[in-house]
């Protein structure tokens, strides 16, 4: 630190910043597309944040109607976009194209004004999280994909959980013939890529029953999984003094206390880290549950099926993005000491 | 009690059958539902659509349908050329930055982020930008850097493979970086040290005690990243769509979703995500073997 030079330090500034920015920027226009109304989506260039507010502009016309006009900022002023003297129509015009969750009669409630001043500008504000309810409403499948997401991922972590600590305890705690083999066996079954069983799968759930099912679809989930808890709380079992238990149960504890009160505690981190890997692999695959399901999709299948269906609403997907990313980066977060250590024994 | 005791003895398991009794629902749940899909899956690349055994006779198939070299150029380029670029630049990074400076734990967290980011929503995040009227044209207008937006979704071939690629590189390279820094700080500092007192200048020290040190780490996440780059469809497909730019993983989908319930779709699925696994195989174990060559010829 020290032996650098101002020529070094602001080489290394330089790097930061054009890292941290080529990182973000992507991060902040896709955030801001998720919180876009349609005009929004619509206009070039994007704004790196998207308005929480849209301004229109209204002429009174004879008939009880109402002209509306918008901006869209491309430097040819007000356009005339709707002209109606229903209510409805006005509704569900503000609601999809600007955002704004607002009934038609407070909007004429408004605009009565406009009779005696002549035309007026007005301003609404946009509601917030609308693309986010709207992605639930208008994507097929979207809110029980969310709910499939999650039941699917509690399965996978269950199941990993039961078969690997049995495993990752036994491997830990006895020497036995086989053990070594046991341990290649379990790398492999990890490494081994997902779709070259997801196919075959499917006939196999359709036998026991479990196709298109969450149950069937969390026991693929498990298969590298159960082999990852095995590999990581072997790694802890081995690290808890078996001399700990066995005090224990001299001091008249049986085994199930002795697991309650001792093992389990100390066992506690590598059973929350192995569960957090199970819930990234149910929660982000995709390619799996596009072959394992067919009605009970999961959310990241909703989420990439939304983006061929509803092109026209790129908004409503981006939101069903971030709902899909939020819990994925907590998570990533808890976990990330492990992730160097499955990267090659690395602490970060 | 000291009845229960002898009870409890008499029904005591042997101490040697303790951790094949553990490990035995391990074993069995991987026999149903791992060992036989394996076998499902090899019976049906092996016969043909009446059942009788064919050995080659799938792969022809496979090999006649006019997107398959494609498929197999693309997946190799991209699994080859998005890991070098990968690894080199974060390498490179992680070098330059394996020094304390305000915000270094900052930095450290934002990179990160992109890793944790969903395929399918990296996918979206993506097509938002490369859209004609899209943020990323904005941007380049915005510096000047060109007068007139380019139109992305209309790559094909090389084009559209190359874009995946840096997309891919977004995701990958600052996590990657920062697994490096973090194995370039667990190395010795004595041993840099002594390498400076023995009169070795910084490329020399970077690579006969840096690179050697780092090659653990490495190796094991050069693996796990080339598996995942070798199984890329998600983002090719909600990006381009299908057809586009086609991969082994993107023709096993396109074959599930696109024309379900058809023999021969069924059948080329089934081959076709048996011709990756091979390829995932023969390359973890080609990498493995040039890693130990190397490692043995340095030392």
């Amino acid at each position: 630190m020290n032996t650098l030079n101002p020529m070094e330090k602001t080489m290394i500034a330089l790097v930061v910043a054009f890292m941290c920015l080529i990182v973000i920027i992507p991060l902040l226009f896709f955030t801001s597309v998720a919180f876009s109304n349609s005009m929004e989506v619509n206009s070039f260039p994007k704004a790196l944040f998207a308005s929480s507010k849209v301004t229109v502009k209204i002429v009174p016309q004879d008939g009880g109607k109402y002209e509306l006009l918008y901006d869209y900022g491309k430097g040819s002023g007000y356009e005339s976009i709707l002209t109606s003297a229903r209510t409805s129509n006005f509704e569900s015009h503000f609601r999809r194209q600007y955002g704004v969750s607002i009934s038609g009669d407070d909007l004429f409630k408004d605009w009565e004004m406009t009779r005696t001043k002549g035309s007026m500008e007005f301003t609404y504000r946009k509601t917030p999280f609308l693309n986010f309810i709207q992605f639930f409403r208008v994507v097929p499948n979207a809110a029980s994909g969310l709910r499939n997401s999650i039941v699917v991922s509690a399965y996978t972590i269950l199941i990993s959980l039961f078969f690997g600590s049995l495993g990752g305890y036994a491997i830990a705690r006895y020497r036995f013939k086989g053990r070594d083999q046991i341990n290649v066996a379990l790398l492999i079954v990890r490494m081994f890529p997902t779709v070259g069983i997801s196919v075959s799968m499917a006939v196999l759930l359709i036998k026991m029953g479990l196709f298109d099912s969450m149950l069937g679809l969390a026991c693929i989930y498990s298969v590298p999984n159960i082999a990852l808890t095995s590999w990581i709380t072997s790694s802890i079992f081995v690290g808890i003094s078996k001399e700990m238990e066995e005090a224990s149960l001299i001091f008249g504890a049986n085994s199930f206390q002795t697991f309650k009160n001792i093992t389990l505690p100390l066992a506690f981190p590598a059973l929350a880290a192995s569960s957090m890997y199970s819930f990234l692999t149910a929660w982000n695959d995709t390619i799996s549950a596009l072959i394992l399901t067919n009605k009970n999709q999961t959310l990241s299948l909703v989420v990439y099926k939304a983006i061929g269906t509803t092109s026209s609403g790129i908004q409503y997907a981006a939101a069903g993005s971030i709902v899909l990313i939020l819990p994925a980066l907590v998570f990533t977060f808890i976990i990330r000491k492990y992730i160097g250590q499955m990267w090659g024994g690395v602490k970060l | 009690m000291i009845h229960t005791i002898s009870n409890r003895n008499r029904f005591r398991i042997p101490k040697k059958a303790v951790p094949y009794i553990l490990l035995a629902p391990i074993f069995i749940y991987y026999i149903i539902f791992w060992l036989i899909p394996v076998l499902t899956n090899v019976k049906e690349v092996f016969t043909d659509f009446d059942g009788h055994f064919t050995l080659l006779g799938n792969f022809k198939f496979m090999a006649e349908n006019e997107l398959f070299k494609q498929s197999v150029r693309n997946t190799a380029l991209f699994a080859f050329v998005s890991v070098i670029l990968e690894y080199l630049v974060a390498l490179l990074l992680a070098v330059v930055l394996n020094i304390s400076f305000p915000g270094n734990r900052a930095m450290m967290f934002i990179s990160m982020i992109p890793m944790a980011i969903t395929p399918t929503a990296t996918a979206i995040l993506w097509k938002t930008g490369l859209m004609s009227d899209g943020w990323i044209n904005t941007v380049l207008l915005n510096l000047h850097l060109v007068d007139k937006g380019f139109i992305y979704m209309n790559a094909e071939g090389l084009n559209a493979v190359g874009m995946l690629i840096l997309i891919d590189a977004w995701t990958v390279t600052p996590s990657v970086m920062v697994i490096l820094i973090a194995g370039l700080q667990g190395l010795q500092k004595d041993q840099k040290e002594a390498a400076y007192l023995f009169g070795a200048t910084k490329l020399q020290i970077f690579r006969d005690v840096t690179i050697p040190t780092l090659r653990p780490s490495i190796t094991t996440s050069i693996i796990t990243r080339m598996i995942a780059a070798i199984q890329v469809w998600s983002i090719s497909v909600m990006v381009l769509g299908y057809g586009k730019a086609p991969f082994l993983v993107e023709r096993v989908a396109f074959y599930i979703e696109e024309i379900p319930g058809v023999e021969t779709s069924s059948k080329l699925a089934y081959t076709y995500s048996f011709f990756t696994t091979v390829v995932v195989l023969i390359a973890t174990i080609f990498y493995l073997r040039i890693s130990e060559r190397n490692a043995r010829n340095q030392a």
